[in-house]
């Protein structure tokens, strides 16, 4: 970095670190989006499944999502728990069904393929229908992104990255950061030729990600809840992660891998990115996300 | 800034019968919905109207007062208009025997 550059990042942060929304993450030079859910839905909505001709089409996984919400964190015994700094967080609530998925997801595309950083503040719990601790209930918490080269920048594929916190299997309290690299086979959709589908949150080949045992602050009944810190760094141009870090814990990434299937005709310099809720239970998994920061080094 | 508006498909082709309903929908920063209703295949049976019910906590459901018709044949649409729900919000039906509809259920909601 020279003089001038340095000067210019120590202005960046010093601004940045007088504002109480910007300080609280550490994004790269450019912002591409700061979604704080006081402000409404921010682009966040649900990942719906392909489809032709007929919404029966739609592979079961997809079907099962439903729209995100804004929420205050409700709850029947102290009421309105709130977001970090405001009143409202994002929540993506799955169904009532052991091993029901929920998705929540932003469209964009990129205009350098470069270094991206997403933070956010999440939490997650399940729904509040026993006074129990409830700790077991919730399957995994994670996020993905939805990735392909520019249509001039090729040979290339399309990459999804994907993290999740594996909270619990069957009853185990398992508590693990694990990743994928194998999404289920690629299946075509309709007559036309024109759309297909795969399941890239199916519930198999989750690997764990060497050294990501991390136990999370999740209180003392099934209602409170605390904001945990994320930050995910990719490369753009090597399409490889290159740091991960939750709280106070920041974990190696040479084991990390990510799906890669082939670039596909209508996807260029897409840059998707989605949270996900997974129960495994027969009660509602919740996970909440008080604010979303997406940036670039460009 | 212009005040949230909300476009939300609480559900999307699932089939009815019985005593059915939507997933608990928090809304509390709207002050006003509307709820339509298509049915996205032809509804077999006779059908019940439906109804608005809300909750304090998502768990525990209060019957809203509001009743509407549901949509008689495919693609038709019905809808009810609502103010005043506090926070969570579904809607609800009980199908007699041999009834089913196919739903597409969206709540348009105004800050």
């Amino acid at each position: 970095m020279n003089a001038s550059d340095s000067r210019l990042d120590d202005l960046r942060r010093a601004i940045r670190e007088s504002d109480p929304q910007l300080s609280r993450f550490d994004p790269l030079p450019r912002i591409i989006c700061l979604d704080d859910f006081d402000r409404g839905m921010c682009g966040w909505t649900q990942l719906v499944g392909n489809y032709e001709d007929t919404l029966d089409a739609m592979l079961p996984g997809y079907a099962q999502h439903s729209h995100a919400m804004l929420s205050t964190l409700p709850n029947w015994d102290f009421g309105s728990h709130g977001g970090v700094d405001g009143s409202y967080a994002l929540k993506i609530a799955t169904r009532p069904r052991k091993g029901a998925q929920n998705v929540a997801i932003k469209r964009l595309t990129f205009r350098k393929a470069g270094p991206i950083r997403l933070e956010a503040y999440f939490t997650f719990k399940p729904e509040a229908t026993e006074l129990a601790l409830s700790e077991t209930d919730i399957r995994s918490f994670g996020f993905l992104y939805d990735l392909q080269i520019g249509d001039t920048s090729g040979p290339g594929d399309r990459v999804m990255p994907h993290l999740r916190f594996l909270n619990a299997q069957d009853g185990q309290h398992i508590q693990k950061w694990q990743f994928k690299r194998r999404t289920t086979p690629i299946k075509p959709i309709g007559t036309a030729g024109k759309t297909i589908t795969h399941y890239h949150l199916a519930p198999d080949d989750w690997e764990d990600l060497p050294g990501g045992e991390q136990r999370l602050c999740y209180n003392e009944i099934p209602t409170k809840v605390n904001w945990h810190y994320l930050r995910f760094d990719f490369d753009l141009a090597a399409m490889q992660a290159t740091r991960f870090q939750v709280n106070d814990r920041v974990f190696a990434m040479d084991g990390y891998d990510c799906i890669r299937i082939p670039a596909m005709k209508n996807l260029w310099c897409m840059l998707n990115l989605a949270f996900f809720a997974e129960t495994d239970t027969d009660k509602r998994a919740f996970a909440y996300l008080d604010s979303v920061c997406l940036s670039g080094d460009f | 800034m212009l005040p949230e508006n909300l476009t939300a498909v609480v559900a999307r082709n699932e089939s009815w019968t019985g005593t059915s309903a939507t997933e608990p929908y928090e809304a509390g920063w709207a002050k006003e919905a509307i709820v339509f209703v298509r049915a996205l295949k032809q509804p077999k049976g006779p059908l019940p109207k439906a109804r608005i019910e809300i909750s304090a906590d998502g768990m525990h459901w209060c019957h809203e007062g509001s009743e509407f018709e549901l949509p008689s044949a495919k693609d038709a649409v019905t809808f009810q208009r609502l103010s005043h729900f506090g926070n969570f919000l579904r809607v609800a039906a009980t199908l007699p025997d041999g009834a089913e509809i196919t739903v597409l259920v969206t709540f348009h909601l105004k800050a």
